[in-house]
């Protein structure tokens, strides 16, 4: 990772072309081109992981602004009325924007569930909220890799206290499975047993506790947040 | 029906932000929201894409979201007349943005950015947040255009260098 990378042609070229593409400042054909090979070729879609992840805390200057209510309901006809069809042969906006890289881009997602039959592993989400709470967290249950991956979405833990978070199945009492690092993100390794029942779809819930974790093995302070996981 | 239950909530808690960077990005509230509408369609039909991804899921989110507003900008027929749009929206002062920052990682890579000259480093922020092409920058920044590569490649490399200090 010298200087001397951007002066020959090739070395560090494809890592260059990555960080360029996520840099954004690529000209369409260009983008086409990164676009495709992101779908096509593990290594460089790698390198445009390791490039996201990189300048992606630049991203903290997005303000937020909320959409109006008829982005919404437009979605939701596409992706949900009973004939799913019906919704995106009307919908003008999809197929202007279905440029040729995204119908390439869907061909290939269609394609590699045949090509890799084994390896369907299920994907959870879980929006965790509380009334009376402004505390929330986006969690991903991603089984082949045995983790919960958390998104702090809003909410501050008191000085002093850590929020740990929970497995709760049907009436059994909670499963800590452990405390949530402070931060943007965390991932968190779950163990066997906890995994079984998160993949039968289990309620995730954050609690309140003093500094380390609560010190009975239940929670012990106020459930700030909690959701059940939906398959996406 | 269990699926739109759980994209419901996804949306809700991620709609704003990602309808912050389709406006800063393309400058144009109708558009803002078509391309809004997209990215929730792809995100729902592509989420095995997260199963490679090391990113976080808003930051994969955000990813989407970014690309695909940048995707429309490219494809869109009048430069000039968008370029003039962007620089009376662009704000170039970091200010704002490094006020509405808050927590380490962007601490970090706003230091590593400061270590960058200034006007490499504001060309840096102004093609990640508001996706502006080398062309765009190369005429703001009134540099031929190979000269904007190489600055935003050199540039690329030491905030890497930086960041992984």
């Amino acid at each position: 990772m010298t200087l001397e990378e951007d002066n020959g042609p090739e070395p560090g070229g494809d890592d260059l072309f990555a960080a360029e593409y996520v840099l954004g400042v690529l000209a369409a054909d260009e983008r086409e081109i990164a676009s495709r090979r992101i779908d096509a070729d593990a290594a460089f879609a790698r390198l445009v992981d390791a490039w996201e992840a990189h300048l992606s805390p630049m991203a903290g200057a997005y303000p937020e602004t909320e959409p109006p209510i008829r982005v919404k309901e437009a979605i939701d006809r596409q992706l949900f009325v009973a004939e799913p069809r019906a919704g995106l042969w009307s919908s003008l906006a999809f197929w202007r924007g279905l440029a040729a890289a995204s119908v390439a881009a869907l061909a290939i997602t269609i394609a590699v569930p045949y090509l890799n039959p084994p390896v369907e592993q299920p994907r959870l989400v879980a929006s965790l909220a509380a009334d009376g709470s402004d505390v929330r967290y986006l969690a991903v249950y991603d089984a082949a890799h045995r983790e919960v991956g958390l998104s702090h979405v809003s909410g501050e833990r008191a000085a002093g206290k850590d929020f740990e978070l929970w497995m709760i199945e049907g009436k059994n009492a909670p499963v800590s499975i452990g405390v949530i690092p402070a931060g943007q993100t965390a991932h968190m390794t779950i163990s066997p047993a906890v995994q079984e029942k998160l993949a039968r779809g289990a309620v995730l819930a954050v609690s309140l506790e003093p500094a380390g974790g609560s010190p009975t093995g239940q929670p012990t302070g106020p459930v700030v947040a909690a959701g059940d996981l939906k398959s996406i | 029906m269990k699926d739109r239950a759980a994209f419901d909530l996804l949306y809700r808690q991620t709609s704003a932000k990602l309808f912050g960077v389709c406006l800063r990005v393309l400058k144009d509230r109708g558009e803002a929201e078509e391309a809004l509408q997209e990215v929730f369609v792809k995100i729902w039909t592509k989420a095995d894409r997260f199963a490679v991804s090391d990113l976080s899921p808003i930051s994969w989110l955000v990813a989407i979201a970014r690309n695909h507003a940048i995707d429309r900008i490219r494809a869109r027929r009048e430069p000039a007349a968008y370029i003039d749009a962007a620089l009376e929206v662009a704000d170039p002062a970091p200010g704002p943005e490094a006020a509405a920052v808050a927590g380490g990682e962007s601490e970090r890579i706003y230091r590593c950015l400061d270590e960058l000259e200034k006007d490499r480093a504001a060309a840096v922020r102004g093609a990640y947040l508001d996706g502006e092409s080398y062309a765009e920058l190369a005429a703001r920044h009134d540099v031929p255009l190979n000269t904007m590569r190489t600055w935003l490649r050199r540039s690329l490399l030491k905030l890497r260098e930086c960041l992984e200090r």
